[in-house]
C-alpha cells in the first residue's frame, strides 16, 4: 500500500504541474495602448503629397452645421449606440484605439503571410500563373512574393498617407469638432484630442485601405470588408465621429484609393512575369558577359520570379534613378574571385551551427511569411507605437518606409535580372542550405537590399535607433550567407544598394515634405 | 486508487466485460517509448540499442496526397539507447534517448542530426486477474519526455522533432491465453508544452501570430495488437493511430509547420526473440507502414534492436 501511495502522489503531482501550466494560448494581435498623440499635426494638410496633385484633388463637401437638426439627430444616434454597447463592441473600440495606421499595418502583414505561397507544379511539370480573375483558384491570387509584397505595402501605405493628408486639410478647413466635444452627453471612450472630426480619419483609413487591399488581395474580400466596417463602427461608438463624419471620410478614402488603383493598373506589374523568349534572352545576356546563367534549382524548373519587376514604376524615384544605382557586375564563374566566394559559402554550408541556423531562420521570411518588407514593418511598428505619433505622422513613416521597400525591390530586381547570375548551389551542388533557395538570380541579395533600405529610413525617423537598425540589417544580410543561399558579395553590395535607395528617399522626399 | 478499484470490480463481473474494456481502454505505447503488456521482474535491467529507418516519398498536404521533387524521399534514421528496469515485478521504469538524422534525397535543404528527446516512463501493473486459461493484466503508464538538445522545431520536414516537453498518461491492458496468444491495447493522451521558434511571427495555417511561441495541440493515440508471446518469442500484428487534437493543415505548396494537425494510421508487424545463446540476449525487429495520414509522410519504418538483460538482485 505504501508503494501505491507513492505512485498516487507522483501521478497527482505531475498532473498538477500539467494542468496548472496549461494556459498555452498565444495572443494573436499586437498589444497597443490607446493612442494619445504627442502632437496632432494640425498642419499635415499642407505636407507634400506623394501621388495626389493636391489636398483638394478629391472634393469633400462642407458638413452640416453643428446647430442643425440633422447633426443633432446624428449626435442622438451616437448617444443611443453608446447606451447599449456590447462587450464585443467595446472590444472593437479598444482594438482600434491603439491606432488605425498600426492596426492596418498589422493586417497587411497578416494578408501577405496568407498569400505568400508559390503555385504548386502541375502534373505535366509546368506551373500555373496566379490569376487575378480567379483569385480563389489553385493557385490562389496573388502569390505575395517579396516584390509583390513590397509593392503591396508600398501602395497601401502611400495611398493611406495621401488620403490622411487630404483629410487633415478638410478637417481644418471645416473645423467641425468631435461629438464628445460638441455634446457633453456623448462619452469619449478613447483619449480626447482637439482634432476636428469631419471627415473622420478612421473612415478615411477604412475606405482607402479596404479598396487598396481588395485590389491587391481580392480573395480576402470578406476579412477586409469586415475589418474596415469595424473601424468605422468603432469610431462612432467611441464618440469620435458621427455618421456624416464617417460617410464623408469613407467617400474620401475610396476616391483616393481609386487614384492609386488606376496607377497600380498601369505601373508595369501586369507584365512583370515576362515570357519564355524573355527568359532565354536574359540567359543569353549572362553568357555574353562570360558568366553561367541562372537556372531554377527547383524540380520541375520554375520560371524566374517576376523578371520584369525592375520596370515597375517606383515611388519618388524614376526608373532612370534606379538604373543609376545599379551596382557593378558580379565576378563570373571560374574567376578566382568567384571561386573564393563559392568556397566561403561551401564552408558555411558544411559548418551550419545551431547559432547561425537561428539567425538564418530569424530572417528567412520566406514562403508563407509576411516577407522581408513585412519584417521591417514589424520592427517599425514597435517604434511607431512608442513614439505616440498622430495617425497622419504614423502614416507618413509607413509610407516612406514602404515606398523605399518597393523601390528597393525594383533596384534589387534590376540588378538580379540585368546580371542573371547563379546561386551558390548551382555552381556547387554539394552546397546544402539552411532555408529554401529563392527562385531568382543571386546578385544582389533581396534581403540585404530590403533591410538596408528599411534601416536607412528608420534611422532617419528614429536616430536613436540607428545603430540597432543597421546592426539588424547587417545580420539579415549575413543570414543569407550563413544559410548558404547567397555569396558574401551579394549581401554586401545589396546593403549598399539599399542604403542608396534610402538616401534618395530621405533627400528627395522626407527632408522636403514639410513635415519635419 | 478508488477509480482503479472500481475498474477491478467491474472486470471481475466476467470475461465478456473484460474483452470489451480491453478494446476500449487497453493499449501499449509506441515502440519508441513504453512498450507492451509485459513487465521486467524485480531487479532485472534490460538495455540495448535500437536502430530505426523511416522513409517516405509521398505525403499528405492536408488531405491531399502528393510527392515533392524538391524533397525526393525523406529518410529519418535513429539510434536509440533503451533501458528498462524492474523496481518490482509490478513497477518498471523505462528510459530512452535517440540520436536522430533526417535527410532529403533531392533539393538543396540541409540535413539535420542530433540528440532528440529523453523519455522516461513509469509503468505500473495495477491489476492482475488470472483464471485457469487466461491472464488479464492492466497497466497505468506515465511517460515524460523532454528535448536534450536545442534542435530547431522550425524546419519541417527536416526538424528532429517538435521541441516540446510532453507528458503522456496511458492505460494498457493485455489478455493472454496460457498457450501464449494475446490481444493487447493501449490509449494515451499527450499534453504538449508550447514550442518556440527562432522568428518573431508565424502563420500556422489558421492564423497569423505576432509571437515566437506556438501553441502545440495535445495528442491522442491508440494502439491495438494481437499475437503470440511465450518464453523466448514474441510476435504480433499491430495498429497504431495518432491524432493531433487541433492545429492547421499544411497550406498549398507550403512547408509543414510544427503545430500542424499530424494524424496517422499505421499497421505493423513486430517480433522479439531471446537467443538461446548467449543467454539473456534478445533481438527485436519491426516494420510499420502508414496506411492513411494527414500532414505526415506515408512512411515505412523498419526497426532493429539488440537488448541484453542483467540481473541486479537475487530476488525474482
Amino acid at each position: 500500500m505504501k508503494k501505491n501511495l507513492y505512485i498516487y502522489t507522483l501521478v497527482t503531482a505531475l498532473f498538477c504541474i500539467v494542468t496548472t501550466s496549461c494556459d498555452k494560448s498565444i495572443e494573436v494581435t499586437e498589444q497597443l495602448t490607446p493612442l494619445t498623440p504627442a502632437d496632432i499635426d494640425a498642419d499635415a494638410g499642407t505636407w507634400k503629397m506623394v501621388f495626389m496633385s493636391g489636398a483638394e484633388q478629391v472634393a469633400v463637401p462642407a458638413p452640416t452645421a453643428v446647430e442643425s437638426d440633422a447633426y443633432k439627430a446624428e449626435l442622438a444616434a451616437v448617444k443611443d449606440a453608446q447606451s447599449k454597447l456590447t462587450k464585443s463592441q467595446r472590444n472593437a473600440i479598444e482594438y482600434w484605439s491603439g491606432g488605425g495606421v498600426l492596426r492596418w499595418n498589422q493586417f497587411f502583414r497578416d494578408l501577405v503571410s496568407r498569400y505568400n505561397l508559390p503555385p504548386a507544379p502541375k502534373a505535366d511539370g509546368t506551373y500555373p500563373a496566379p490569376d487575378a480573375e480567379n483569385p480563389f483558384g489553385d493557385p490562389a491570387f496573388p502569390f505575395a512574393n517579396p516584390p509583390y509584397a513590397a509593392r503591396a505595402y508600398g501602395y497601401v501605405s502611400a495611398s493611406m498617407y495621401d488620403a490622411l493628408k487630404a483629410a487633415w486639410h478638410y478637417k481644418y478647413l471645416y473645423n467641425r469638432a468631435a461629438p464628445y466635444t460638441n455634446d457633453s452627453g456623448v462619452e469619449a471612450l478613447v483619449p480626447e484630442t482637439a482634432l476636428p472630426a469631419y471627415p473622420s480619419e478612421d473612415a478615411v483609413m477604412s475606405g482607402v485601405s479596404a479598396e487598396m487591399l481588395k485590389f491587391l488581395f481580392p480573395a480576402a474580400l470578406e476579412d477586409i470588408t469586415l475589418k474596415a466596417a469595424e473601424q468605422r463602427n468603432a469610431a462612432l461608438w467611441s464618440g469620435k465621429a458621427t455618421s456624416s463624419d464617417i460617410s464623408a471620410g469613407l467617400a474620401l478614402g475610396k476616391s483616393v484609393a481609386a487614384l492609386f488603383i488606376a496607377r497600380g493598373r498601369t505601373d508595369g506589374m501586369g507584365t512583370a512575369g515576362g515570357n519564355k523568349a524573355l527568359w532565354d534572352g536574359l540567359a543569353k545576356n549572362a553568357e555574353v558577359r562570360g558568366d553561367e546563367p541562372w537556372r531554377s534549382l527547383e524540380t520541375p524548373p520554375r520560371p524566374p520570379m517576376l523578371p520584369l519587376f525592375a520596370k515597375v514604376t517606383p515611388w519618388i524615384m524614376t526608373t532612370e534613378n534606379i538604373v543609376a544605382i545599379r551596382p557593378p557586375a558580379p565576378p563570373v564563374r571560374g574567376s578566382s574571385e568567384m571561386d573564393g566566394e563559392v568556397e566561403e559559402v561551401k564552408w558555411y554550408s558544411d559548418n551550419l551551427t545551431r547559432e547561425r541556423l537561428a539567425i538564418v531562420h530569424k530572417w528567412a521570411d520566406g514562403a508563407g511569411t509576411y516577407s522581408p518588407p513585412g519584417h521591417w514593418n514589424d520592427i517599425a511598428a514597435e517604434y511607431v507605437r512608442d513614439a505616440n505619433f498622430s495617425e497622419v505622422r504614423s502614416a507618413r513613416l509607413f509610407a516612406l518606409l514602404n515606398m523605399a521597400e518597393q523601390n528597393a525591390a525594383i533596384a534589387c530586381w534590376d540588378a538580379k535580372f540585368f546580371y542573371f547570375n547563379a546561386r551558390p548551389s548551382q555552381l556547387d551542388a554539394s552546397i546544402k542550405t539552411g532555408t529554401g533557395v529563392p527562385n531568382f538570380p543571386a546578385y544582389v541579395s533581396g534581403h540585404s537590399t530590403f533591410s538596408a533600405a528599411a534601416a536607412g529610413m528608420l534611422s532617419y525617423f528614429f536616430p536613436e535607433g540607428e545603430s540597432y537598425f543597421k546592426e539588424q540589417a547587417e545580420e539579415a544580410a549575413m543570414s543569407r550567407l550563413y544559410g548558404a543561399i547567397h555569396f558574401r558579395k551579394d549581401c554586401m553590395v545589396g546593403l549598399d544598394v539599399g542604403y542608396d535607395v534610402a538616401d534618395f528617399m530621405i533627400n528627395n522626399f522626407a527632408k522636403i515634405d514639410g513635415a519635419d | 486508487m478508488r477509480f482503479l478499484l472500481s475498474i477491478e470490480r467491474s472486470l471481475r463481473r466476467g470475461l465478456a466485460g473484460l474483452v470489451l474494456l480491453m478494446v476500449v481502454i487497453s493499449v501499449k505505447t509506441s515502440a519508441q517509448t513504453t512498450t507492451d503488456g509485459l513487465m521486467m521482474g524485480k531487479g532485472l535491467f534490460c538495455t540495448g540499442f535500437m536502430y530505426t529507418n523511416d522513409k517516405w516519398t509521398d505525403y499528405w498536404e492536408g488531405r491531399l496526397k502528393r510527392d515533392n521533387e524538391n524533397i525526393g524521399s525523406l529518410t529519418t534514421q535513429s539510434l536509440s539507447w533503451y533501458g528498462v528496469y524492474g523496481i518490482t515485478g509490478k513497477l518498471n521504469v523505462i528510459a530512452m534517448v535517440p540520436y536522430v538524422k533526417k535527410e532529403a534525397s533531392q533539393g538543396t535543404l540541409h540535413s539535420m542530426q542530433g540528440i532528440q528527446d529523453l523519455s522516461v516512463a513509469v509503468k505500473y501493473n495495477f491489476l492482475r486477474l488470472k483464471s485457469e486459461k487466461l491472464l488479464f493484466r492492466a497497466f497505468g503508464v506515465l511517460n515524460f519526455s523532454t528535448p536534450l538538445s536545442d534542435y530547431t522545431p522550425d524546419f519541417f520536414p527536416l526538424s528532429l522533432g517538435t521541441h516540446t516537453t510532453n507528458l503522456t498518461p496511458r492505460l494498457n491492458a493485455m489478455l493472454q491465453m496460457n498457450q501464449g496468444w494475446f490481444v493487447n491495447g493501449s490509449a494515451g493522451y499527450t499534453f504538449r508544452s508550447n514550442t518556440k521558434l527562432d522568428r518573431a511571427t508565424y502563420n500556422d495555417g489558421l492564423n497569423f501570430y505576432n509571437s515566437n511561441e506556438v501553441d502545440m495541440p495535445n495528442m491522442f493515440d491508440l494502439f491495438v495488437s494481437a499475437g503470440y508471446q511465450k518464453e523466448a518469442l514474441q510476435v504480433e500484428l499491430n495498429y497504431v493511430q495518432q491524432n493531433t487534437l487541433g492545429g492547421g493543415d499544411i497550406r498549398r505548396q507550403d512547408m509543414p509547420f510544427v503545430s500542424n494537425k499530424m494524424n496517422a494510421q499505421r499497421l505493423g508487424l513486430l517480433a522479439m526473440y531471446y537467443l538461446p545463446k548467449p543467454k539473456n540476449l534478445a533481438i527485436r525487429g519491426s516494420v510499420h507502414y502508414t496506411v492513411n495520414g494527414r500532414n505526415v509522410g506515408q512512411s515505412t519504418t523498419y526497426l532493429a534492436g539488440i537488448l541484453y538483460t542483467f540481473k541486479f538482485s537475487k530476488a525474482e
